[in-house]
């Protein structure tokens, strides 16, 4: 019986690896066609530049864009698997490839996790919590409390935070990932310095995420108190504290894994406003840049890397399912 | 009905729900006893109080339920007056209830042998070792296959289900099993095999069992003694043998006699006219009286006693054991 379970949950997955890959076809090529017939020609941001005829010639030639649609297409798949995104019209002409990964992906990554953990950690713990007592003041304070900084710009937290704990209490870093001119001792003091510049952004993100991750744990929460099992549970006379973590809670983290991998791109776009308050090297300062200054290129690597991250994160939400609820059909 | 100390006593026990300001009298002023080895069978209509009786002996109600008056004694400890965490600490130990849905009663992402090792190891001191073992035992009583423990509910079947719920039941050596409708949702064959099966466990761990039904063909064959319920009273209580065929209830008796498998050969088919009162607005005096053939003015103003009519069997009428039933005679 076992055996037989674990080759048809070997097959589902591999089910779902080959629908991945097609769906992330699907979407390298919408990605393609998006940005060649997007209004304003590509090409005519570099001519605002102010190049001369024979440079902007070579210029277009160097980034292919005088080639048949079809042709252009093959070399974007071809160079996108060689690991090549094209070149930044700005940032000097740099590999996107390197524009999104040198030190942007990671900034981004390290600040996104964080609010992610926090947020998940604390929206699912107090969810679970506020659920138990619902109704009593535990209950509605941390429901006021979260949907107020749920609803609250991130944009004027930001400057609040930058405002008192930066400017005025002189607590925490203005701006950037790391001290400017400042040359770190060692690994330790680096880490240190980096953790000090994040907390401003961190916090910001952590509170506007914080609020859609406790009101779905809530709410199923409760959903899961009127089931029967619950009842048996309370009759069983287990402890308040296993009833809520061991039974209740793991029933409702099915829902949240499918609204965390869902939302996961908006999450990361919606961070670039943070990013943008605290100067924060990161995707969505660079994507903010790359926008206004046109930088097609940049744009389109970072759309292709969003996509990769939306496929990825739901792959990864369907093979938790597979571990969360022994009932998935195959 | 006996001379020792019963394994649960319930006296006058009322249970009220809230419904706003609203009070919705489930279950008011029910008294039984069940010794070791005993099975009451507790029957009545949808709705009249069964399982808020259940749920009120365990305290497991619903939040907008009370119990508001009465005492329940099991194994020599009142119940009414422990604090949460004490009665906490008592629920399985004592007594343990099957849900009528088995399918529901476990937790669908968990496999059942850690389900039951949980109960285990938080009421006695095992070790996890020890308790997959009491499981194994279990099991092998109940007549499942001790290695399907590490299987999830939804690949047992019905029947199996309600295998590994009663095994559940007896995890921690209860007094008093608790069982809610045990058999409804499950078919005809699977049902006896489940009695019979409780029937030869009950005789084994010499537990009390209290039965909970609407069909009084299950409890003519598996009970000791019945129960009547109407709209939230205990109207009639004795052993099977007596409240079947000497009925002193006019409600009993119509009700019995609307299962006539149960009466035998005499087939009397019966039909209770009207339908049962509405809890949060229940006439005065019996709350039958709407409905009874044999309803005087006494009976529309004063509520009739609950009294020892016969040894051991007790009714809830005015006019108990001089009414002309037609049984018995
Ligand atoms: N939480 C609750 N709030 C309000 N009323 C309730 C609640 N639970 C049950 N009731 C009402 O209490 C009465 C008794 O319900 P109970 O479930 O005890 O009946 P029952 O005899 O078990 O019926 P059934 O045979 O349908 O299971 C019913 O009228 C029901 O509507
Ligand atoms: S008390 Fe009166 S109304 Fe009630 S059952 Fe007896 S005879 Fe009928
Ligand atoms: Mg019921």
């Amino acid at each position: 019986m076992s055996t037989g379970k674990s080759t048809s949950a070997w097959r589902y997955i591999g089910q779902r690896v080959v629908q991945t890959i097609i769906i992330w076809f699907i979407i390298i090529t919408l990605n393609f066609i998006i940005f060649r017939v997007m209004p304003g020609d590509p090409r005519q941001a570099l001519i605002g530049e102010g190049l001369s005829p024979e440079l902007r010639i070579s210029v277009i030639e160097r980034f292919g864009l005088d080639k048949p649609m079809i042709e252009q297409y093959w070399l974007y798949l071809v160079n996108l698997f060689r690991g090549d995104l094209g070149y930044s019209f700005s940032h000097f002409g740099e590999p996107v490839i390197e524009t999104i990964f040198a030190f942007r992906f990671m900034n981004t990554f390290v600040l996104m996790g964080a609010a992610l953990v926090l947020s998940i950690i604390i929206g699912m713990a107090v969810g679970v919590f506020a659920a138990a007592k619902r109704d009593t003041i535990v209950d509605t304070g941390s429901t006021v409390t979260f949907l107020i900084a749920y609803a609250l710009p991130v944009f004027w937290i930001g400057i609040l935070i930058l405002y008192y704990m930066g400017f005025l209490w002189d607590l925490l870093p203005i701006a950037g990932t790391i001290t400017r001119g400042y040359n770190h001792v060692n690994i330790i003091d680096y880490i240190f310095d980096y953790t000090h510049h994040m907390i401003g952004p961190l916090i910001v993100l952590t509170l506007s995420f914080i609020g859609g991750f406790y009101l779905i744990m809530r709410d199923t929460v409760l959903d899961v108190f009127t089931q029967d099992y619950i009842l048996a549970a309370r009759a069983k006379g287990l402890k308040e504290r296993t009833i809520l973590y061991g039974h209740a809670m793991r029933n409702a983290m099915l829902p949240m894994v499918s609204v965390i991998a869902v939302n996961m791109p908006y999450l990361i776009s919606g961070a670039m406003m943070t990013e943008y308050v605290f100067s924060w090297s990161g995707l969505g300062l660079l994507t903010y840049n790359a926008v206004l200054s046109v930088d097609y290129p940049v744009l389109q690597g970072v759309f292709l890397f969003l996509a990769t991250i939306a496929v990825l994160s739901n792959f990864a939400a369907d093979i938790l399912y597979l571990y969360l609820d022994p009932r998935i059909r195959y | 009905m006996a001379t020792h100390d019963p394994v649960l006593q319930v006296e006058d026990l009322a249970t009220y729900y809230y419904l706003g300001d609203r009070e919705l009298k489930a279950v008011d002023g029910v008294s039984f006893s069940i010794d070791a080895k005993r099975t009451l069978g507790l029957a009545g209509e949808s709705g009249c109080g069964k399982t808020t009786t259940a749920y009120s002996l365990m305290r497991i109600l619903a939040e907008n339920g009370k119990i508001t008056r009465g005492s329940i004694n099991l194994g020599g400890i009142e119940l009414t007056t422990l604090s949460e965490e004490e009665m906490r600490k008592l629920r399985w130990k004592k007594a343990s209830i099957v849900f009528q849905y088995a399918m529901n009663a476990f937790n669908p992402v968990l496999r059942i042998g850690r389900q039951i090792v949980e109960v285990i190891r938080e009421k006695g001191d095992y070790s996890k070792e020890e308790a997959v073992n009491i499981v194994s035992e279990l099991f092998d009583e109940v007549g499942l296959k001790p290695e399907r423990q590490t299987d999830y509910p939804h690949e047992f079947s019905g029947g199996m289900l309600q295998r590994a719920i009663i095994a559940q039941a007896l995890a921690c050596d209860p007094q008093l099993i608790i069982a809610d409708e045990p058999v409804t949702a499950l078919d005809v064959i699977v049902q006896n095999k489940i009695l019979d099966l409780l029937r030869k466990l009950q005789e084994k761990y010499n537990l009390a069992v209290l039965f909970i039904t609407h069909d009084l063909s299950v409890v003519a064959e598996n009970c000791h003694d019945v129960g009547i319920m109407y709209a939230g009273n205990l109207v009639e209580v004795g052993n099977v043998e007596a409240v079947f065929k000497r009925s002193l209830h006019p409600y009993s008796y119509k009700l019995i006699g609307a299962f006539p498998s149960v009466v035998g050969p005499k087939k009397r088919l019966e039909f209770i006219p009207g339908t049962p009162p509405n809890l949060m607005n229940l006439p005065k005096g019996c709350r039958f009286h709407p409905r009874c053939p044999f309803a005087t003015a006494k009976c529309a103003t004063d509520v009739p006693e609950f009294r020892e009519i016969h040894d051991g069997h007790f009714a809830k009428c005015h006019y108990a054991g001089e009414l002309d039933l037609g049984g018995g005679a």
